[in-house]
């Protein structure tokens, strides 16, 4: 199972899973909405169209800002797939998350510089949270390598994946804590000065941000035998994303005090309750 | 060289108001709602010209607005596609001749499709925006030759 190979095709497979979500996301939020929707390959039709697009730019440092967002991003889905360790993931998708704010700082545009800032809150918002649950995941099993990851987590940190829940509505870009992609009031927050084919660098770069997230929720389903694994986990992901849509179509979106106060104060409380009553019952690797 | 059969699925829409008396916007609004659906043929209203493909533009084109609209249709890469919608836009019909009022769409753009009607029917837009989608592969594919 834990052949370089494996984590090859797994790191290959990422992007056509990740834009298959996005569809089926997007059909869900029209059915939703009584609507019919795009097809499924939609999110893939858009990309084609941005990269055969003629692609205006501010300056040059957006583009080496997006390539490099792009580039982290990869980096770290890379290691995730590779079974390594799960901080140095976290820390290269993080600064792969402040590129983007980077560049969109770089552009002279009062919209992307607002977005750039609500961006900011919502890293300040869901990083401790997705931080301490790895944190917590290694104080359980005593190691952050993927590989080397064993039991069933969800059974023993099922408050954990509560407290991400809203990590992963900030990061599918979903009300009500979609504070930087708002569009009503922002246009496409830092995504507003970007064009053609460096949109779809950053979209990619998006793809991969997702992909780490839903690729480290995945880890807490564990079965001994490897299809009851993949399905499992391919129902833990389904369904957590029919969650999201299904609280997105319901829901106004927040402040940003309140997105920032809630995302926090919830999630840190969940992954710290959740500590405490293992500790309390002494289970965990290093307790 | 992506093929054109690709590009074409995904028109993103920027709606402009030039000067309308909002008959013609409300038709285009009409458009994302369940009744017309218009995602299904990959359409989304982005709000910005620079994600834009396909630009509605509804109303006479006022002077106060002719600025903007120039800078709107700079602002948006190519290949792009102008749709004038409504009476106004098209030749700015019961404006015409008024001080304040430059006219139809295509006296500051070039206008690729001219949809009538006023207000136009969002049945009437649907079919422009279809056509447009069959003219915009073709420019897709003659930037692809260029």
């Amino acid at each position: 199972m834990n052949e370089w190979y494996f984590g090859l095709a797994l790191f290959l497979l990422t992007l056509p899973a990740i834009g298959l979500l996005l569809g089926f996301d997007r059909i869900l939020t029209a059915r939703l909405q009584n609507r019919v929707g795009p097809p499924l390959w939609q999110p893939f039709f858009d990309l084609a169209k941005l990269f055969d697009k003629e692609g205006l730019l501010m300056n040059k440092g957006q583009v080496v800002f997006a390539l490099m967002g792009l580039l982290l991003q990869a980096c770290a889905m890379g290691l995730l797939c590779m079974g390594g360790d799960l901080l140095v993931t976290f820390f290269l998708s993080g600064a792969g998350s402040f590129m983007l704010v980077l560049g969109a700082f770089s552009a002279l545009s009062p919209f992307s510089h607002l977005g750039a800032h609500r961006e900011l809150l919502q890293i300040v918002a869901y990083e401790p949270v997705f931080f301490l649950a790895i944190i917590a995941v290694g104080w359980y099993e005593g190691t952050f390598m993927v590989d080397s990851l064993e039991g069933n987590l969800i059974g023993v940190l099922p408050l954990v994946v509560l407290a991400l829940i809203p990590v992963l509505m900030i990061k599918m870009q979903k009300s009500p804590l979609d504070l930087a992609t708002a569009h009503q009031e922002l246009v496409a927050g830092p995504y507003v000065e970007y064009s053609g084919p460096y949109l779809g660098i950053t979209k990619l770069a998006h793809w991969f941000e997702l992909a780490i997230l839903l690729g480290f929720i995945s880890l807490f389903y564990t079965n001994d035998d490897a299809l009851w694994t993949l399905m499992g986990r391919l129902l833990l992901i389904i369904g957590l994303v029919v969650l999201v849509a299904v609280i997105d179509n319901t829901t106004a979106r927040l402040t940003r005090g309140a997105v920032v106060l809630t995302t926090m104060t919830i999630g840190i409380a969940l992954v710290g309750a959740n500590l405490i009553i293992l500790a309390l019952y002494g289970l965990g690797g290093l307790a | 060289m992506i093929s054109a059969k690709w590009t074409k699925r995904s028109p993103w829409i920027l709606h402009f108001d030039t000067g309308s008396c909002n008959g013609c916007d409300l038709e285009i609004w009409a458009l994302l709602t369940p009744r017309y659906d218009v995602e299904r043929f990959g359409m989304v209203n982005k709000a910005n010209p620079k994600h834009a493909d396909i630009l509605l533009i509804t109303g006479p084109v006022t002077r106060k607005a002719e600025e903007r609209l120039v800078n709107l249709y700079n602002q948006t890469p190519d290949p792009k596609l102008v749709i004038a919608c409504g009476d106004c836009a098209s030749n700015g019909v019961p404006f015409f001749d008024c001080y304040n009022v430059c006219g139809g769409v295509d006296k500051v753009i070039p206008v690729d499709l001219y949809v009538p009607g006023c207000s136009c029917r969002p049945e009437a837009i649907m079919d422009a925006v279809v056509q447009g989608i069959q003219m915009w592969q073709e420019k897709v594919e003659r930037e692809g030759e260029r």
